[in-house]
């Protein structure tokens, strides 16, 4: 048996239509998750429990929806789950690697059980692990290396049989800042640069933002909102505003004049419309003759946007999540 | 979405040291075929350190040894002093069991330990064939135990008598070791993988496959003890010889039942094997029995290993 990759598609690498799953138990894991994922690299948000692993599951053709259907590189998730597996990478969020063999030895074999003839998972193992990052301690054993070598490994097994999408659950796990750091660029690389496709798990939103063209959030099963970085960034241009004194009459007088004004810590904050806005809050503050100290232009960390998304307590459990 | 259009441009390969991979991908079988060889080659240590070989080697050559004296023995003019059914019994039974304890827990134990078996799970394979082609792997290494002492033997004896009609007497007497070597091996990789799967910690699932087995061992022994003098029978070994089958109690012949090692050697007698080997009674038109529940055995053992893989987990 040879199939032949599957074509590469401008359109969406994974496609979920009305995806529902009811554990036994009537535990709802997803409920009418309909969501598309593009190329690039695109973060899938949620707090535990919001149904990542479960999604990634059904992706995987490792487990039948209850309802509605998946698409991933073109094939379905129930009929096709073996074709899914040849083309698909998957990095585990939590410790899979064997202690006593060699990275070398590790990635080679997996690699094999991805299909690859000997010598080319030879090959391709060690080109994996180069692109990883990991060159002369790759013949040491695993049980030697630190987290953040040990987080490589796992990618590199996933890389080896030249995914066309690779599925990353939680990739920083238990990684120091830098490691984290080093983990990220690493993830940007293989999507901009092999061009892969990338969806990136992860309940830290603040973290992976800097690294996706595109996020995906979900919470409870449901679909919390689906956009490319850039219009998410685009609609958070705020100013901040902090004045010594008189910030409670400035924010009146804002919202006078049609501007809404968020308190923020000690200041406030305002969405920029245009060049109106930076218009009003001069003139507010002329106004009322207050001492200005900070007008600063600045970006909403996305999980903020999500905040505001006018249904407040949604994204609440995510930043608990976020605590550990 | 203006960025949908340069992003899907990024699919384009730039030329900064990533190669696709455009070669033969291999389907299910052989993906099966390839981790089989990797669990044989592990049930002998190869592809790990110094350390792992050590007790498969020890074993291997233990059971050799037999083979080699005999030859030795034959050189010297004396007739072949180990038979190809039994070989030797109460070496062969120790050994094997030492080598299933320690190797089975190196096969499955140390997979569920690491954790590693969602990497397996999202390769094209079924989650059934994880346990196929660990079962056929250690079947292979048990066949490779069993059967290659064998025919060290039968080359030793070969190489010790003359003429043809000799030489095919031997060849007789080596098929139906085979045959019962294939049965050990099957029978002993089936039970061994399914206790070692019940736990991560190698240690303790050693101590369950040597548990299972000896306490089964040590049960059919205390049974087939108990119910030989009572019934009035001579403290040597039952069914030896011509001893005629109507000797035998019922209760005897359940006695045997009850291990893997005395099923083994009811079965082997009930096939026309004509050595005593064990304390095992001739179990004669009971041996179906015998067959029946080592084929039980086997498949329950299958089953329970299979159902331990069922729910492909990925965490």
């Amino acid at each position: 048996m040879n199939p032949s990759p599957p074509a590469e598609r401008p359109g969406a690498v994974i496609e979920a239509t009305a995806l529902t799953k009811v554990y036994p138990g009537g535990v709802t894991a997803l409920a009418g998750l309909t969501v598309a994922f593009a190329p690039g690299v695109t973060g899938l948000i949620g707090a535990n429990g919001a149904g990542k692993s479960t999604l990634i599951k059904i992706l995987l053709g490792l487990l039948e929806p209850t309802q509605g259907m998946a698409k991933v590189l073109g094939y379905d998730c129930v009929k096709d789950g073996m074709s899914i597996r040849q083309f698909v990478g998957y990095m585990p969020e939590h410790d899979c690697l064997p202690t006593d063999i060699s990275a070398t030895e590790f990635v080679t074999h997996m690699a094999r059980m991805s299909g690859l003839p000997k010598t080319a998972a030879r090959e391709r193992a060690a080109e994996a692990l180069r692109h990883v990052g990991l060159h002369e301690e790759r013949y040491r054993q695993i049980g030697t290396y630190s987290t953040g070598m040990k987080q490589r490994v796992k990618l590199a097994q996933a890389l080896a049989g030249d995914p066309r999408l690779l599925l990353l659950d939680e990739p920083t796990n238990g990684l120091d800042p830098a490691g984290r750091n080093a983990m990220l660029e690493l993830v940007e690389r293989i999507g901009a640069e092999f061009g892969i496709p990338i969806v990136v798990a992860s309940h830290l939103l603040g973290e992976i933002e800097r690294i996706c063209d595109r996020l995906v959030a979900i919470e409870a099963g449901h679909l919390l909102r689906a956009d490319t970085m850039d219009s998410f960034t685009r609609a958070s241009q705020t100013l901040l505003i902090e004045v010594e004194e008189g910030t409670a009459a400035l924010a009146q007088e804002l919202a006078r004049r049609g501007v809404r004004a968020q308190p923020y810590q000690r200041a406030l904050l305002v969405p920029i419309v245009g060049e109106r806005t930076y218009d009003v809050v001069r003139d507010s503050v002329a106004a009322l003759g207050l001492p200005l100290s900070r007008l600063e232009q600045r970006r909403h960390q996305v999980e903020e946007i999500f905040r505001d998304d006018a249904q407040p307590g949604q994204y609440t459990q995510m930043e608990a999540a976020d605590a550990y | 979405m203006p960025t949908e259009t340069s992003r899907a441009a990024a699919g384009v390969i730039h030329d900064l040291g990533y190669r696709r991979y455009d070669g033969p991908r291999f389907g299910r079988s052989r993906i099966v075929a390839a981790l089989a060889w990797h669990s044989f080659r592990s049930a002998f240590g190869l592809g790990r350190g110094a350390k792992a070989k050590i007790v498969p080697v020890i074993a291997f050559v233990a059971l050799l040894l037999p083979a080699v004296v005999n030859a030795f023995a034959m050189s010297q003019g004396n007739a072949r002093q180990v038979d190809y059914d039994t070989y030797v019994p109460a070496l062969r039974d120790l050994i094997m069991l030492v080598f299933v304890a320690v190797q089975a827990p190196e096969l499955v134990s140390r997979d569920l330990r690491s954790r590693v078996l969602p990497l397996y799970f999202s390769r094209p394979i079924k989650p059934v064939d994880y346990p196929l082609a660990k079962y056929l792997g250690f079947t292979g290494a048990c066949l490779v135990m069993l059967e290659v002492p064998l025919l060290a033997l039968y080359g030793g004896a070969i190489a010790n008598v003359h003429g043809g009609s000799a030489v095919w007497a031997e060849t007789k007497a080596l098929i139906p070791g085979l045959l019962i070597g294939l049965l050990w091996a099957v029978t002993l990789a089936a039970v061994s993988l399914f206790l070692a799967s019940m736990t991560g910690r190698r240690g303790f699932a050693t101590g369950t496959v040597a548990i299972g087995f000896l306490l089964t061992y040590t049960l059919a022994e205390i049974l087939l003890q108990v119910e030989s003098p009572a019934l009035g029978h001579s403290a040597g070994p039952p069914g030896s010889g011509a001893a005629p089958a109507v000797a035998v109690p019922l209760a005897e012949k359940v006695a045997g039942l009850f291990s893997p090692f005395t099923l083994l050697q009811g079965v082997r007698l009930w096939l026309g094997g004509t050595n005593p080997g064990d304390n095992v009674p001739k179990p004669g038109a009971f041996g179906a029995v015998y067959a029946l529940v080592l084929i039980a055995l086997v498949a329950l053992s299958l089953y329970g290993l299979a159902a331990r893989y069922r729910k492909a987990r990925l965490s």
